[in-house]
């Protein structure tokens, strides 16, 4: 069975670093058609400190390692996204602890915490419009497969993530500030979703995953 | 807004290190998580911990001391302290008996507390969370699913504070939380706004002969805002509210506390107390103790709130127990 090793998960979240502060002012504009538009500089605040920060975590502990970007994210990330995204790097912390490299299950079971940890500390459930939308589906394909092949995995997970956005476009939010804008939250993506589908399509062009997006938001 | 600031963004570690210079036989500090604590902290008596945003003072790091709360972290003005400050405000007085984080009820307190707990609890930290909800004013608001925690606050600490001295257990001191906040309600009104020093303006407008009945600690809307009436008139709108909560009866023994919300003269206070007093005495309530001051404000509003605890003997020799903290005019 495959696994990863610590120095591989640091290499996948400095892509993620890359890919949020990449994106900063897109996402707070998705964020602007139905939230308070601040969700893109949000995300990139926090994310600019993991990436600066992140060569000099040690990286002994899986566990340790995602509990210091825990804590970046809740001190870094302004806003709801700042708990939110904190939670699940330190949910993910716990599952992973004191190991230097996990396996394909326990990678999932590190998934299925985080979004287990983020329904509780938000209190959103799926259907919600939320990246809970885009996680649980996630954490669903990866139980479902085998993990023998990580690339074919990316490929599914990225397609989950992708699917996600334009299953939800025409839903209303039910949480967070867009929830407050009711009907006018219908026929515009969740800046969420688009994140998570986002930082998922950039791990594919990085690890060299064959994936063709098919929602607007990934094929700009 | 003429305010006594340097750099505003150095205003909350330049008033912590203040407090800690006031201080130095009581308190210490470990200023990169804006947390001070108790010197000498006794590993066989639960701890008491608490956090919030600044703007309040004396609430939360002024009100650490013997007899109260054993460590406190500010996060700036009117915003929750990040978690790395609230974790290692646990952490740096975590005791085998225990520790207490008392949460005031506000979103972004409670997520940044419920993170750090966990985070203790993962590392073997025994603790319980108690969420303070005394404002009667409004139901839901701006920064909060549930009632506020606002100036019931004080008795919360007090009471715990004092019997977590007297060796009590974790469970017990727990449950004297839930005691004192099932019969603590509290509303406050404003007169002014109120202007955080990094803002540099106020946070909500009023007009000269307005109040806000029912405001918030950060200026948060209460019920209604209306014309300014007599003060004897706005005692009495404030003591129906919170009296008819409860209710409170007649024959009960009470704690009456008249905060001021920043920029109200104390003479003013007394003004309202005096009202206050009163209205007890028509309702049969015997104030057992009363508290006139500032504990819980908002920077620099004009304004009050009016308190009632409903006592037992318990609770009043817990309130008498000796207890020292930052903020003293003796």
């Amino acid at each position: 069975m495959s696994t990863l090793t610590i120095d591989q998960i640091a290499d996948a979240i400095d892509v993620t670093c890359d890919t949020v502060i990449r994106n900063e002012k897109y996402f707070s504009d998705l964020d602007g058609l139905a939230g308070d538009g601040d969700f893109g500089t949000s995300l990139a605040t926090g994310f600019k400190v993991i990436k600066a920060d992140l060569p000099a975590i040690e990286k002994a502990a899986i566990g340790a390692m995602l509990l210091k970007i825990s804590m970046i994210c809740s001190k870094h990330v302004g806003g709801s996204s700042g708990p939110i995204w904190g939670t699940g790097f330190m949910k993910a912390g716990m599952a992973s602890k004191d190991m230097a490299e996990v396996t394909y299950h326990q990678l999932t079971d590190m998934v299925g915490a985080a979004l287990e940890g983020i329904m509780a500390r938000g209190g959103a459930k799926r259907g919600d419009k939320t990246l809970l939308d885009a996680l649980i589906p996630i954490h669903e394909k990866m139980q479902e497969m085998d993990g023998s092949d990580l690339g074919a995995v990316l490929a599914a997970v990225a397609a989950e993530a992708d699917k996600a956005i334009d299953e939800t476009r025409t839903l209303v939010a039910h949480r967070g500030r867009a929830s407050q804008v009711g009907e006018r939250s219908a026929n515009t993506p969740d800046p969420g979703i688009v994140g998570v589908a986002t930082i998922l399509y950039d791990w594919c062009k990085h690890y060299g995953v064959d994936y063709t997006p098919t929602a607007a938001e990934l094929n700009r | 807004m003429k305010k006594f600031v340097n750099n505003p963004e150095n205003f909350v570690p330049e008033f912590m290190a203040g407090v800690i210079a006031a201080n130095p036989d009581l308190l210490e500090a470990m200023p990169e998580f804006q947390l001070i604590k108790r010197k000498n902290v006794d590993a066989s008596k639960v701890a008491i911990v608490q956090g919030s945003g600044s703007g309040h003072e004396p609430a939360h790091v002024m009100a650490v001391g013997p007899g109260m709360l054993t460590a406190a972290c500010q996060g700036p003005v009117f915003a929750a302290p990040p978690v790395d400050a609230c974790y290692e405000t646990i952490k740096s007085v975590a005791t085998d008996a225990g520790v207490l984080v008392l949460v005031n009820n506000y979103q972004g307190d409670r997520m940044a507390w419920d993170m750090a707990c966990e985070m203790a609890e993962a590392e073997g930290i025994k603790l319980k969370q108690f969420i303070i909800n005394d404002d009667v004013a409004v139901q839901d608001s701006l920064y909060t699913v549930g009632r506020r925690g606002v100036a019931g606050n004080f008795f919360v600490m007090k009471a715990c504070g004092a019997l977590a001295e007297t060796g009590a257990d974790l469970d017990a001191v727990y449950a004297m939380a839930e005691k004192v906040n099932n019969n603590v309600r509290t509303m406050g009104l404003a007169l002014t706004s109120c202007t955080p020093p990094a803002k540099g303006d106020p946070i909500f407008d009023i007009g000269d002969d307005e109040m806000e009945v029912g405001v918030g600690i950060h200026g948060e809307p209460g019920r209604e805002r209306t014309k300014i009436k007599p003060a004897d008139e706005i005692t009495e709108l404030l003591f129906e509210a919170v009296a008819t909560d409860l209710p409170y009866n007649s024959g009960d023994r009470v704690a009456l506390m008249i905060n001021g919300l920043g920029g109200t003269p104390p003479a003013e206070l007394y003004v309202l107390y005096n009202k206050a007093a009163q209205l007890c005495a028509d309702r049969g309530l015997t104030i057992a103790r009363n508290y006139v001051g500032e504990y819980c404000t908002a920077i620099e509003m004009a304004g009050c709130s009016l308190t009632l605890l409903k006592l037992d003997a318990e609770l009043e020799k817990l309130l008498a127990a000796p207890a020292e903290t930052a903020c003293r005019i003796f």
